[in-house]
């Protein structure tokens, strides 16, 4: 794989070279290789995916069998052992990866860097084992575990592998290593589409498995490959019920689009749809200047890491407040401290953007010609604050990035259904009184975090790394999904 | 002649002979004097003017290239929260149109007002001419034009149209097609129906497509719809009861687009055989109309000298054939389709001329913006997004900053003889170049519409 000299020149118009990687076989793309467009007029070029795309997939189940028969602490020790390898500093892969990903991403050097420095910590062992004991049982994983009561049991049963299609999304490289990893833990043929916003870190990460043991079972059920999504050619030749049971979409309906022609019965949809966060602030903000300084830090945290660009970054705020003028007064005053605090971020939680959004730029400026519905605090190169002076968000609130929130007034703080659906990931809520009143109605509603304005997993699996393991994952359970579950019956005790 | 740069509006009378033989020296000179004067007399009463001058510390205009930090985003018009409208708010909906225009609108009277239709026709009773245009993504975006533009913005219409076409429906009869509505307030239904007034013959001389009004209530929700099946929402959407009773008229009325395409042909193509007519609407429902009329096997023939007029590109048809214009001519039987480029936000539209290209009136100056936004020198011939200052306005801002990406020429060389920059035939939207929504256009607004009449039509 040679994509270390090459990469660093992406952005100059050369083109990349990026193989496939077959069950421990590297392919480089040869003389009739074929070229894409990615990102930010970086181009790249694969092998033909048309040639390959029989070899792509499993397609006797049989073949599972290795990887079936291998204990999951094999598995663990396999993973854990390769978890080092993935660190920048002695990965060339990872290194061109993560420049890659800086050429072509929005992230910035001092945001991006903590987010490859922490791939090696998926694959601790501590931290994987406790992921599989937390949601499948590694007993389930390894044999047939009796559902009766001891020495009366007729029934029992099982987490069986499965071959897997990840459609995966690019936005945040450590899309590409969770899925190895969950991919591996759950004993599954795991065959990932890479996207064109991050073609490399999944690439990087098999091709470093590859160098630690190409015959490892685990190896051995990794394909990596890019094609154009769409690709009916390739597509239809992958996606059939005899040779993918699930298939794991990220990025909602654009993806979703593509795929949806192929889900017949037989194939699962795993859906890792787009998610927006929110913040909910209580009135205790407006109320006296220490609580403001305190809740607009919080503000600044929930939006600000990762340069809002996650989907757990919070766009829009909700303020219990009247929308009378005082009340929107110390609202603005609000929205002041928070355009303060994004700018005391540290670096390495928050930077200023690289590319600073134009459209945004000129969506707040429009805005700001009109002082009664809104005030703009701030702009799209630093950060900023849009203060809607009615109920209602911007329109534009799927769009806020880069450290621009929008505050908007509610005087109900009960009304939180208007507020959140499904697609609502994280809320961060201030003070912690109005997060226990709040939280059960936020998760009837679809909300899938809770949290206190500002605190983040990292701080907290700091406290106690046990508490942070087997996480549900945007309530969807992905790990348990990838598996089947299996019913074995016999007609006496056995 | 000499253009008196203190009444712009005083230019559009003049025939587009006159103006198009002007000097460059005397026209820039004129348009600078124009502008500067404009600016010093909108500032102080154009509140969201004041604000933005305010912010990009401009105190004067000397020069052309001065007003560019001044120039309206089409964001500008449509900067109401839409729950003003979802709501129907009018009070405030109207304040906030008040500070876009220097004319006082709070002594209107919206106590009775419930749809947004009634709201513009209080508004027109009010000596506004409010017309609005719409992208596909749910919100109208209101143009403050009022009846002291009407004079000039009607000369100014009918010279160009004279220009374009070579014929002058406020002194010669000639019954008239549109592929349109009957009446509306999106702006280019509305200008419709206005000219079709000021022309010989009246409104009852124009046949239309659609015979009925077009919805602005509707068209707000035609958007939304759209909106919110791309996030498939769909069945969430709370329709407005006030709204049903019009949307069962609609749905009958969708219930016979067909017809009325059956109708509109025969009418065109029998009743009318033999004798001079003028067609016009979007190229895209000219083309579906030849499209159609081929496959009934319906022949036209009409007076040599009758007029086909069509704009606005092939946007909202899918898949286009390459010779469309062919099919356009071929089907309708004229020697070839006259057209003016323009947009919702300006008056003062460009002609087409023999030479395929669209000249600019004195009254409009184009400015052309490189990538970083810098106009390019008003000299040779540059790439880039067009942005307008309508001098015609007079109770408005008439700076306008476009979606289009064109091609223009400064230099006084086209081969019609027609003075004045021109720009080329390829007209490129930056949305459509990015893959995205981004501007506001006719277009769009019919298939938006189009699209939500289908959808009332199934349910």
């Amino acid at each position: 794989m040679t994509i270390t000299e090459q990469s660093a020149a992406s952005s100059t118009g050369v083109v990349v070279d990026i193989p496939f990687l077959i069950r421990g076989r590297i392919i480089e793309p040869g003389p009739d290789g074929v070229e894409h467009s990615g990102r930010a007029g970086a181009r790249f070029r694969t092998p033909d995916p048309r040639k390959y795309a029989a070899d792509l997939v499993l397609r006797d189940a049989s073949d599972l069998k290795d990887l079936h028969d291998t204990p999951i602490d094999e598995i663990i020790d396999f993973l854990a052992e390769l978890g080092p390898l993935l660190a920048l500093d002695c990965n060339p892969l990872m290194r061109a990866a993560f420049e890659l990903a800086l050429q072509a991403g929005e992230l910035t050097e001092p945001v991006l860097r903590p987010v490859y420095d922490s791939v090696p910590g998926l694959f601790v062992r501590s931290r994987l084992s406790g992921q599989v004991d937390k949601l499948i049982g590694k007993e389930y994983l390894d044999g047939w575990v009796e559902l009766g009561r001891p020495g009366r049991s007729t029934m029992r049963m099982r987490a069986i592998g499965t071959r897997n299609l990840h459609i995966i999304a690019g936005n945040v490289p450590l899309v590409a290593a969770m899925t190895v990893q969950r991919s591996a833990l759950t004993k599954g043929d795991c065959l990932i589409k890479m996207p064109s916003n991050d073609p490399y870190t999944a690439a990087a990460i098999v091709s470093s498995m590859i160098d630690l043991d190409p015959n490892h079972p685990v190896t051995k059920h990794f394909a990596v490959a890019y094609w154009k999504g769409g690709d009916t050619v390739v597509e239809r030749e992958i996606i059939r019920p005899s040779r993918i049971e699930k298939l794991t979409a990220w990025g909602g309906m654009s993806s979703m689009t593509h795929i949806q022609r192929y889900l017949v019965p037989g194939i699962e949809l795993i859906a890792m749809n787009p998610k927006f966060s929110i913040s909910i602030v209580g009135h205790e903000a407006l109320e006296d200047r220490t609580a403001m300084d305190e809740a607009a830090m919080g503000v600044a945290l929930m939006a600000g890491r990762m340069n809002q660009t996650a989907c757990s970054s919070t766009r829009v705020v909700y303020v219990e407040c009247e929308v009378d003028d005082d009340d929107l007064d110390r609202l603005e005053q609000f929205g002041l401290a928070i355009h303060k605090a994004f700018h005391d971020l540290p670096p390495h939680e928050s930077t200023a953007p690289k590319r600073p959004d134009a459209e945004l730029e000129n969506e707040l400026q429009a805005l700001a010609l009109d002082d009664e519905f809104y005030r703009v605090i701030g702009d799209a190169k630093s950060a900023g604050v849009v203060v809607s002076r009615t109920e209602d968000p911007v329109e534009f609130a799927d769009r806020l990035t880069n450290r621009i929130v929008n505050l908007v007034p509610v005087p109900d703080i009960s009304r939180v259904q208007y507020w959140v659906s499904e697609e609502t990931q994280t809320v961060g809520i201030y003070p912690e009184s109005l997060r226990e009143r709040l939280r059960d109605d936020l998760a009837l509603h679809g909300v899938q975090r809770t949290l206190p304005l500002g605190t983040s997993l990292r701080l907290q699996s700091a406290a106690d790394p046990e508490q942070t393991l087997g996480l549900p994952h945007d309530g969807m359970e992905p790990l348990r999904r990838m598996v089947r579950w299996v019913i074995d019956q016999s007609s006496a005790v056995v | 002649m000499k253009l008196d740069p203190s009444r712009p509006g005083s230019w559009a009378e003049q025939p587009f002979e006159v103006l198009f033989a002007l000097s460059r020296s005397e026209v820039e000179q004129a348009q600078r004097a124009a502008l500067v004067g404009r600016f010093q007399s909108l500032r102080s009463s154009i509140n969201a003017l004041d604000k933005l001058a305010t912010r990009q510390d401009v105190r004067v205009i000397d020069d052309v290239e001065d007003v560019v930090p001044l120039l309206f985003d089409h964001r500008v018009y449509k900067s109401y929260p839409l729950s003003l409208i979802e709501k129907r708010d009018f009070k405030r909906l109207t304040s906030w149109l008040g500070r876009l225009t220097t004319h006082d609108l709070s002594k209107v009277p919206l106590e009775d007002l419930n749809s947004v239709d009634a709201w513009l026709a209080r508004l027109d009773e009010h000596g506004m001419i409010v017309g609005h245009s719409t992208g596909t993504t749910g919100k109208l975006s209101f143009i403050p034009r009022s009846r002291d533009e009407w004079p000039a913005w009607k000369a100014a219409h009918f010279e160009v149209l004279r220009a374009a076409t070579g014929v002058d429906p406020r002194r010669e009869k000639i019954p008239t097609f549109s592929t349109g509505y009957r009446s509306g307030h999106q702006m280019m239904t509305k200008m419709g129906k206005l000219f079709a007034e000021a022309s010989v013959g009246g409104d009852a001389n124009r046949h239309m497509l659609y015979d009925y009004a077009l919805s602005s209530d509707l068209l707000s929700l035609a958007g939304r719809l759209q909106a919110a099946e791309e996030n498939g929402e769909l069945d969430q959407l709370e329709i407005d009861p006030q709204l049903l009773e019009e949307r069962k008229h609609l749905i009958e009325a969708s219930r016979n687009r067909d017809g009325d395409l059956a109708r509109f042909l025969s009418t065109l193509a029998d009743e009318f055989r033999g004798q001079r007519v003028r067609i016009g609407g979007t190229s895209s429902d000219l083309l579906r109309l030849a499209l159609v009329g081929r496959e009934k096997g319906i022949h036209c023939e009409f007076t040599r000298d009758s007029v086909l007029m069509a704009g606005g590109g092939m946007k909202g048809f899918k898949e286009a054939p390459a010779n469309w214009e062919e099919i356009i001519t071929d089907f309708f039987g004229v020697d070839r389709i006259a057209s003016m480029y323009g947009m919702s936000e300006c008056m003062g539209t460009a002609p087409l001329c023999s030479s395929g290209f669209f000249h600019f009136m004195p009254y409009t100056i184009p400015i052309v913006l490189d990538e970083d936004d810098t106009p390019f020198p008003r000299t040779g011939t540059h790439t880039g997004r067009m942005c307008l200052f309508d001098l015609l306005a007079e109770t408005y801002w008439g700076g306008f900053i476009s979606g289009d990406r064109v091609t223009i020429n400064f230099d006084e060389d086209c081969a019609c003889g027609w003075n004045g920059p021109r720009i080329t035939k390829d007209i490129v939207r930056f949305g459509d170049l990015e893959g995205g929504d981004d501007k506001i256009t006719c277009a769009g607004t019919a298939q938006a519409y189009s699209e939500f009449m289908d959808y009332v039509g199934t349910i």
